[in-house]
């Protein structure tokens, strides 16, 4: 249900890698927090003069306390030919600043923990710490975003690590290396169509220290971080310790050229590749709309009611009325620039999986030609609510998403995107389903059983 | 501000020893059952947690226990498996059921102004379901099916694998269901599995998040016609082996998963705990020594880890990780030479110090939050224990000394009560 499932790679401490599931991450950002009658989320906002950003929330009925970095980079940012490096730096974040040798020590000697996740947007780091050691969580962050020790055996080692988790988690696990045939097939031109783990493990062994300095030089600039504390610190403390620590960091020049424009799919694209997995599976992938824009929150709704959970139609139609399918899943991907519409199914052994999509395009034309009920609209816009409710726990969450609400560029997102749900009417589902689920605007992955 | 800052010194640090447990409550309602709940969060969000006597231990026939937990949203005298999930969504909540080893439970997340609207559901699906013979064959087929993908999984192999050897299949710890197993669920296994161990047969409630003087009426008034449960929980048979070595060759594996320990003292036994600081050194953190060694300084793994696991009556041990198939052999004698260096040789200061802090600091994230703390509270009713247990473990992790771990180490690390499970490649 409410699990958090990164969007992309992160960098290892999390035992529980099974469990993050690795084709898409539907709400880890989609849904950001607050509720509006009461529990308003307050925070405070200040930039220093080298241009970071600096977002605080108190909140005293925690003993900890969070400072969570997000640098505006991911792996969009990537050369085509040098992909997976933003994933690869971020592992290299953990091996030492110019004046402190080991991050991880010194953080866990004061009870501290940390990680971070890198995804096609952002790279997101985060110390947890007991609240009355939060400096020592200042001291090692402000350090590596002064500069790193760029060490070449750390790159050594890492890029063999990386190497080991490209095996684990895409090429070792039955569909694995699902997003590695459907991104190219969708995107053309776009750097969304490679995943955050790169195109092919050549390209993390081909990396060079070169590279690693030169991308921390344009990427890790306190102009181009957001900085989030959240937890039992008073603003106050805040503002001293961020000043203390982050104010002698230079800025950077930035230079960002926009991405390449994905040019508009007019026919249907498909694409079968055959493994060694038990069952047949087809993915289609729709071209939906940007994080940011006004068509967002339709999508995400169009979404719930057409496949998320046991009440959805998908389901009731076609796992369970036709029995076609055994799993069958739409999510979002949710990206900053134009992202994807997702259907998943896994279909039942002995079932024909041409037939079974056909199913599915049957379902999305009824939903199109008769339309929705009232209360199928207002249930997925309670069930927006509770989820963006049970985000709102621990202090963890709310530090990542302060940050994430900052990059997006609308900080009140905070405290107003229950009433974004709200505004969604019933013709405007319609509509929007009209427009993006058809065969012309598709990718289709048929990935079967040899 | 204008001094110039020493980036090489740490800044001041305080030791942890003020860490506050916000405790729960426990009453016990008008029909004997006990309802214990945590009020906590600033969310107006609740838990309810319902747990039963339902878990694979109980079970007479394989895949009964986790069947009957699946099956209970799939319909009721009252309501279809469709209307049941409609409903429930409409009131924005989530409604899970869990099956293990020891007991089953049954979940209700909700927002706390749509708690007495869901509650009924959760009475009607643990005292009135049917198990429809149409769901129930979905349920075989679907369940079938996602077995027959993790099978494929190396990691999901060896722990089965390891469970199975270190426990035997005679013990709920090491029984695992087969695809066939799924083919021999009749309906009436079901029925009969739900009318022993759920309907009118809960243990005990548990409430967390919101919890106000109303939630606790709401759920009394719903709850209060239930029986207490009655039932005397199946004594297990346990015929594990020590020191197995068991390799299952996959090919197509470009990674070995690895999985090696053994059958251990669980938390009833007073070393325990101590084993919990001894493996967190080991291999229970991201600087522990597993890690640093495979991971952090030859790069043969993503990641490597190890493990205390309780179950109520029995409890083991076990490191795992996945490596590269060529390497395999170094990284075992790897994982050996970790664990004789903890028998062998004294844990310095600055290590222990380093251990015990990550440890305080780790148990302080493991209580934020209601939910966390919901979890933590779970431990204490199940094992009889109160709230003493936690600042008893905050004690014993200051105190603790180096010769005590080593020989600690000496007594439950040595190498032949090792098992060594591996999935790979020859």
């Amino acid at each position: 249900m409410l699990n958090f499932n990164y969007h992309g790679v992160c960098n290892g401490s999390c035992y529980d890698l099974e469990q993050i599931v690795s084709k898409c991450f539907k709400t880890l950002f989609l849904y950001t927090n607050s509720y509006k009658t009461n529990n308003l989320i307050s925070y405070n906002k200040f930039t220093l003069k080298n241009g970071l950003t600096v977002l605080h929330h108190e909140d005293t009925s925690s003993q900890l306390c969070v400072l969570n970095t997000l640098y505006r980079v991911g792996s969009k940012d990537e050369n085509p030919n040098h992909t997976g490096f933003a994933h690869l730096f971020e592992h290299l974040m953990f091996g030492g600043s110019i004046n402190i040798k080991d991050f991880d020590s010194e953080l866990q000697k004061v009870g501290g923990e940390s990680n971070a996740f890198t995804s096609n947007d952002i790279t997101n780091y985060y110390v947890t710490l007991p609240a009355n050691n939060i400096e020592t969580g200042f001291w090692l962050e402000s350090d590596r975003m002064l500069s790193l020790a760029f060490s070449q055996e750390s790159l050594n080692v890492q890029k063999n690590v990386v190497i080991e988790e490209f095996k684990e988690r895409y090429l070792n696990q039955p569909y694995g290396d699902i997003w590695l045939k459907l991104l190219p097939l969708v995107y053309k031109k776009h750097p969304y169509s490679w995943p955050t783990i790169g195109k092919d493990i050549s390209h993390i062994e081909n990396s060079s220290l070169d590279d690693v300095i030169s991308f921390f030089k344009r990427f890790y600039s306190p102009n181009n971080a957001i900085l989030s504390v959240v937890g039992n610190i008073t603003l106050e403390k805040t503002k001293q310790l961020v000043e203390k620590w982050y104010n002698d960091i230079p800025s950077q020049i930035m230079s960002r050229e926009p991405y390449p424009f994905e040019p508009i799919q007019t026919e249907p694209k498909k694409e079968t590749f055959a493994a060694d997995v038990p069952l047949d599976v087809v993915v289609k992938a729709y071209h939906s709309c940007k994080r940011m824009h006004k068509d967002y929150y339709t999508t995400d709704l169009l979404c719930d009611i057409l496949g998320t959970g046991r009440s959805s139609r998908l389901y009731n139609s076609l796992v369970k009325g036709k029995k076609l399918f055994s799993e069958l899943d739409c999510y979002l991907t949710g990206d900053i620039e134009t992202g994807l519409f997702i259907i998943e199914g896994k279909a039942i052994s002995g079932v024909n999986i041409y037939e079974a999509e056909l199913a599915i395009n049957s379902e999305i034309a009824l939903l199109i030609k008769e339309g929705i009920k009232i209360d199928e609209l207002q249930k997925v816009k309670n069930k927006a609510e509770t989820n963006i409710k049970f985000n709102d726990l621990g202090v963890l969450n709310k530090a990542m998403k302060l940050a994430y609400c900052e990059v997006l560029g609308d900080i009140n997102l905070m405290n107003t995107e229950v009433d974004q749900y709200s505004g969604v009417e019933t013709a405007d589902i319609i509509a929007l389903a009209k427009k993006i689920l058809n065969e012309n605007n598709c990718s289709t992955l048929y990935y079967l059983a040899k | 501000m204008n001094m110039i800052l020493n980036r090489s010194l740490a800044p001041d640090s305080e030791a942890l020893n003020n860490i506050k447990i916000i405790e729960g409550q426990t009453i016990t309602l008008s029909n004997n059952v006990d309802l214990h709940y945590i009020n906590a969060g600033t969310s107006d969000v609740i838990k309810l947690d319902l747990v039963f006597d339902g878990g694979v231990r109980n079970q007479s026939q394989n895949s009964t226990a986790t069947a009957t937990s699946s099956m209970l949203r799939e319909g009721t005298k009252n309501k279809s498996a469709e209307q049941i999930a409609n409903e429930l969504d409409f009131y924005g909540s989530y409604f899970q059921t869990q099956c293990t080893a020891d007991d089953s439970s049954v979940t209700l997340f909700c927002l706390k102004k749509h708690f007495a609207s869901c509650i009924p559901y959760v009475l009607d699906v643990i005292n009135d379901s049917v198990f429809p013979e149409n769901e129930l064959n979905i349920y075989k087929k679907n369940a079938q099916q996602r077995l027959m993908v993790n099978k494929q999984r190396n990691s999901f192999l060896v722990r089965r694998l390891f469970y199975s050897s270190v426990f035997g299949e005679t013990s709920p710890y090491g029984t695992f269901s087969e695809p066939d197993d799924y083919k021999n669920i009749s309906r009436e296994n079901i029925l009969s599995f739900f009318n022993d161990h759920y309907k009118n047969n809960v243990k005990y409630l548990l409430l967390s998040g919101s919890i106000d003087e109303s939630v606790i009426k709401t759920t009394e008034n719903v709850f209060k016609g239930l029986h207490k449960n009655t039932y005397i929980k199946n004594d297990i048979v346990t015929k594990g082996k020590s020191c197995d070595k068991v390799f299952f060759d996959k090919k197509d594996s470009v990674q070995s998963a690895i999985r090696i320990g053994r059958r251990i003292v669980n938390r009833a036994h007073p070393d325990f705990r101590k084993l919990q600081i001894l493996n967190m050194i080991l291999g229970g953190y991201f600087g522990s020594r597993l890690m640093k060694n495979l991971r952090e300084e030859k790069g043969l793994t993503y990641g490597i880890y190890s493990a205390m696991e309780s179950f109520i009556d029995d409890g083991c041990f076990f490191i795992e990780t996945e490596i590269n198939n060529e390497l395999r052999d170094q990284g075992l004698t790897e994982i050996y030479r970790e664990i004789a260096i903890l028998r062998t040789e004294l844990i310095s200061d600055s290590e222990l110090h380093l251990a015990k802090n990550y440890l305080l600091g780790s148990f302080l994230r493991s209580i934020d939050g209601p939910f966390s703390l919901a979890e933590r509270q779970k431990i204490l009713i199940d094992f009889g224990y109160g709230y003493d247990y936690y600042y008893e473990f905050i004690n014993m992790i200051n105190r603790i000394t180096s010769i005590e771990l080593r020989d600690l180490a000496n007594t439950y690390l040595k190498e032949e009560d090792l098992s060594e499970i591996v999935v790979g490649h020859k």
